[in-house]
């Protein structure tokens, strides 16, 4: 985020006039489509979602994209949803870390207004579901499956749940199908939304702090799983069709493989900064490893992505294209 | 407002006063006071009726309002949401309207931001004070001087120009459409007349259910946030230089008139000058909510101190968000300081003085901007931070040992025996009788007109599907607000016995109520645990500063010769204040209630972000989730909850 004042002063000039004269270009021709909103300098416009292994990777890239191939990024804090309209409209270049979204893909992708392209894993898989504290299972091994959720759902009850167990829901940006759950094993569980990922996290810390039970929505690669120990509650596997209906689903979440989404005309362009962002695929550990840095030990993304590449070069070495 | 509407009461009450025997009772406050208490045992047997229909086993055909309705509307909103998805590159609305907007606002905000770091932190210091002290002595100078200061110390130069850059944006653009509209509107009844209910509207609807169709209309980013900053910003422009321009001494216009003027030049060269000083507070005003919209607006996409509050939070780092918090706060006063001494006009210095400051401002703009070494390119120094975050860090885990055990239980009991029974007596009972018990209690307290508004409201909450989150917010603002005034009177009534404590009061108001929210979220849910309780926190803490304000302008605006009377006549201090000062501050104290209400609903969406639930969830949920019909209908409904809670308490204006 801390870009350099000297390059950003170099620039100010450069997109001043770049700005300007976009507009009298735009003025000339009569008319403005949402990409020419996105103005048209080089410079490579990376949407990050509110979490922070999300935050991690979108630091290492713009790390290398900057440092080692010398090409502008612009940073954008955004929700999910809206960031696939800002690849749709031409305000973004790419989301590195897409969970699934089937919906929009047909919206946007190929087969809808053709705006998007999936770019293709990144390397990390991702686990969604639900999460029990550790302290809870060692004392009743069955609170690791769906059925021993089932028979304890007293065991979770909350003011705010009233007579029902609590189920502790995330973020209200996040990919959800509980309810679906719920109705289809039929737990008497009622959920409480936390409103916010900051406001769960802290419910998270507090009860595990005291050692209280609690049942949350959770997911992984996420720093959290790191300082508190969570058991992730089985459900049956997640087959095709299985999550359908909202209202009545018979499974757990699906594993995702996460993937690249890049705004179709930065991937027709083909530049080095795309083909760098192409090429990239790492682990979870290698994602968890700065998202540690960043969340525990409180660096600077710049910081713990500059220490992430400096240790590992073997690693990142690879995805520099040939020509660059 | 508050000293105008009190003098008719003012006025009479030394007549009232000497009683024989020392009682203090009013003839003609008695008979109120009768009338009030059949009121009050009427609105009893209302509330009575609706306790008992909740408490009846109603199967939830009953109780529910139909859905029907509702989805149908959710339908047709996908629909059009769909429309614009698939049509903004062709569509002539877009292609000739929306998009153009949306390029010069983000180059706009882009260039201020790009010269703000030229100038580097030291240019934009130099300038900035240079500026305040020509504009509002040295008093505010030393202000902002503070403002710069704590950006560079806690590391947040950068954030707070970027989100400065914003605010000089989306103000230009507010006041570049409020101001001819509060002009029209001050110079025509009729476009007054129309105005009012729109204005209304804009200050009710909650800015998060409108950042959606933003994001739809002006993309991501800075567009979009700086399009929302000015509709929120927008009002208050409008409304005082509307206010201004009509309370321009008539004396002057006919003089002017008399003189022949023509209609332009009246307006320009007698009305707006005559008015300036009040437009200047509606600029303040604007200015002011500028602010409190740009942290909201971190979550479209919008960088800056807001988003650096949120990222703090998600990494549960409290100290840091506090951190960002101040800066917005300094932020806020500064600008204040600045644009109210503007409106409290200071004598104009001579014009030479004038044409040396201008002079002196350029010479200092070509040195920053041209490469002297006065220039910090290298941006804040490294080495010069303060670091408040971990002693903040610190006294937060600390507070959470000591009072968090009592802090929980106070939650939990809150839930169990207030919400939880309120919201079932609101949500057990049949919907059309919450609604007749609604336009009851209207007639009782407000007149036909608002029990009118009241019953069309709920029911257009009810058609749009929102019933039962409706009846849920409905409870908890509620609670809220009984809350916030009880505390906001005694409160209130303390800072208004004691020169001192008011001293000490007034900063900690200022900053209540200029801190995001934000900030204070998290540590009441470490407090209070998720759900409804940490968000009625918040409201609290938001709304009380106001009614604080109010309850002791409205104490101090009592006529100190009728407080001398009553003291003669041998009244305790008690007794002054429960018959003579509180009944005397009565329109204070119902203007302290309707401000409660409408800023405890401003706060719902937030609430929602710690588990408030109901419609404030609704509407995030709307926004993060591309559901453009949740979203709107549930901020609609927050509208309709507004509508019917202020015309409730705007008491019966006409019939007093």
């Amino acid at each position: 985020m801390r870009r350099t004042t000297a390059t950003r002063t170099a620039s100010i000039a450069v997109k001043g006039a770049a700005a300007v004269s976009a507009m009298a270009v735009l003025s000339a021709c009569g008319g403005a489509t949402s990409s020419d909103v996105a103005g048209s300098d080089e410079t490579v416009r990376i949407a990050v979602n509110g979490w922070v292994g999300y935050e991690a990777s979108a630091a290492v890239m713009a790390y290398l994209l900057e440092e080692e191939m010398g090409v502008k990024v612009d940073q954008q804090k955004i929700d999910e949803q809206p960031s696939w309209q800002g690849l749709n409209d031409g305000d973004l270049d790419v989301i590195l870390e897409n969970w699934g979204h089937e919906d929009l893909m047909e919206q946007y992708g190929p087969d809808g207004n053709g705006t998007v392209v999936d770019g293709g894993p990144n390397g990390n898989t991702g686990t969604l579901g639900w999460y029990v504290p550790k302290y809870l299972v060692d004392e009743k091994p069955e609170l690791a499956t769906w059925e021993g959720i089932k028979d304890n759902t007293d065991l979770f009850k909350t003011p705010e749940s009233g007579d029902k167990g609590e189920f502790l829901a995330a973020d209200p940006a996040f990919v959800t199908q509980d309810q679906g759950m719920i109705n289809h094993f039929d737990m008497d569980l009622k959920i409480v939304h936390a409103g916010s990922e900051a406001a769960q996290i802290t419910e998270m810390q507090e009860r595990y702090s005291k050692e209280e039970p609690f049942l949350a929505y959770f997911y992984d690669p996420q720093w959290l799983q790191s300082e508190i120990d969570l058991v992730h509650v089985e459900f049956p596997e997640y087959e095709e069709g299985c999550a359908d209906d909202e209202e009545d689903v018979s499974c757990g979440y699906p594993q995702y493989d996460l993937n690249k989404i890049f705004s179709k005309e930065f991937a027709d362009a083909d530049s080095p900064a795309y083909r760098l962002l192409k090429n990239w695929e790492w682990t979870n550990e290698d994602q968890n490893e700065v998202a540690k840095m960043i969340a525990d030990d409180g660096m600077d993304p710049e910081e713990a992505a500059e220490k992430w590449v400096t240790d590992n070069g073997d690693v990142w070495k690879d995805w520099i294209p040939a020509d660059a | 407002m508050t000293a105008t509407t009190a003098t008719p009461e003012n006025a009479e009450a030394p007549r009232k006063l000497p009683d024989p025997g020392g009682d203090l009772r009013p003839g003609g406050a008695a008979v109120l006071r009768s009338a009030l208490s059949r009121t009050w045992v009427q609105a009893a047997a209302v509330a009575a009726v609706l306790v008992l229909a909740a408490a009846l086993p109603l199967p939830g055909g009953v109780t529910a309002f139909p859905g029907g309705p509702g989805e149908w509307l959710d339908g047709r909103l996908k629909e059009l949401f769909s429309w614009v998805v698939s049509n903004r590159d062709t569509s002539p609305l877009f292609v000739y309207g929306f998009n153009y907007v949306s390029v010069y606002l983000g180059s706009a905000v882009v260039l201020i931001d790009d010269l703000l770091t030229a100038l580097t932190w030291t240019g934009v210091t130099v300038l900035g004070v240079l500026a305040a002290w020509r504009l509002a002595g040295w008093r505010v100078m030393l202000v902002v001087l503070a403002a710069f200061a704590v950006f560079g110390l806690f590391g947040l130069w950068e954030e707070a120009m970027e989100t400065l850059a914003l605010i000089t944006a989306a103000v230009l653009l507010a006041l570049l459409v409020g101001l001819p509209l509060g002009i029209w509107s001050g110079r025509s009844d009729r476009a007054e007349r129309v105005m009012r209910p729109v204005l209304d509207f804009m200050q009710t609807m909650p800015a998060f259910a409108y950042l959606m169709p933003m994001l739809l209309m002006f993309g991501i980013g800075n567009p979009s946030a700086a399009v929302a900053t000015a509709i929120y910003a927008l009002p208050p422009a409008v409304r005082i230089t509307s206010m201004a321009l009509r309370g321009v001494d008539k004396g002057a216009v006919e003089a002017a008139e008399s003189l022949g003027s023509t209609r332009l030049q009246m307006l320009l060269k007698v009305r707006l000058p005559l008015a300036k000083r009040t437009i200047m507070l509606g600029v303040n005003q604007t200015i002011m909510l500028g602010v409190s919209m740009v942290v909201i607006a971190s979550v479209i996409g919008a960088g800056g101190l807001g988003d650096a509050v949120y990222q703090a939070l998600q990494k549960d780092r409290i100290g840091l968000a506090l951190e960002a918090g101040l800066a917005i706060v300094m932020l806020a006063i500064s600008m204040d300081r600045v644009t109210g001494a503007i409106g409290h006009g200071r004598p104009v210095p001579p014009p030479w003085k004038r044409l040396a400051f201008g002079a002196g401002l350029v010479a200092a703009l070509a040195v920053f901007l041209l490469p002297t070494p006065l220039r910090a390119v290298d941006g804040w120094p490294r080495g010069w931070e303060l670091d408040l975050a971990t002693p903040a860090q610190a006294f937060y885990e600390a507070m959470k040992d000591t009072i968090g055990p009592f802090t929980s239980a106070l939650g939990d009991w809150t839930v169990v025996w207030v919400l939880e029974p309120l919201h079932a007596v609101l949500a057990g009972a049949p919907w059309w009788l919450v609604i007749a018990a609604a336009a009851v209690l209207g007639g009782l307290f407000a007149g036909r007109r608002a029990a009118a508004v009241g019953v069309l409201s709920l029911l257009a909450m009810g058609l749009m599907g929102q019933w039962g989150n409706g009846m849920n917010t409905l409870s908890q603002v509620l609670l809220a607000t009984v809350l916030v005034v009880a505390l906001g009177v005694v409160l209130g009534i303390g800072m208004s016995r004691s020169d001192r404590a008011a001293a000490v009061v007034r900063p900690v108001l200022d900053a209540m109520q200029t801190l995001p929210p934000f900030v204070y979220l998290i540590p009441a849910v470490a407090l209070f645990s998720v759900g409804r309780v940490p968000a009625l926190v918040a409201a609290v803490v938001f709304a009380l500063p106001p009614v604080i304000r109010l309850v002791n302008d409205g104490i101090r605006g009592v006529p100190a010769n009728t407080v001398e009377a009553a003291r003669s006549l041998g009244s305790s201090s008690s007794q002054l204040l429960a018959k003579v000062q509180l009944p005397l501050a009565r329109s204070s104290l119902l203007l302290a209630v309707n401000q409660a209400i409408m800023l405890i609903l401003s706060m719902v969406v937030i609430g929602a972000l710690v588990g408030g639930g109901a419609l404030g969830y609704d509407v995030v949920f709307g926004l993060k989730q591309n559901e453009f019909g949740t979203g709107l209908t549930a901020g609609l409904a927050i509208v309709c909850l507004g509508l019917l809670l202020d015309r409730m308490t705007q008491g019966r204006k006409n019939n007093a």
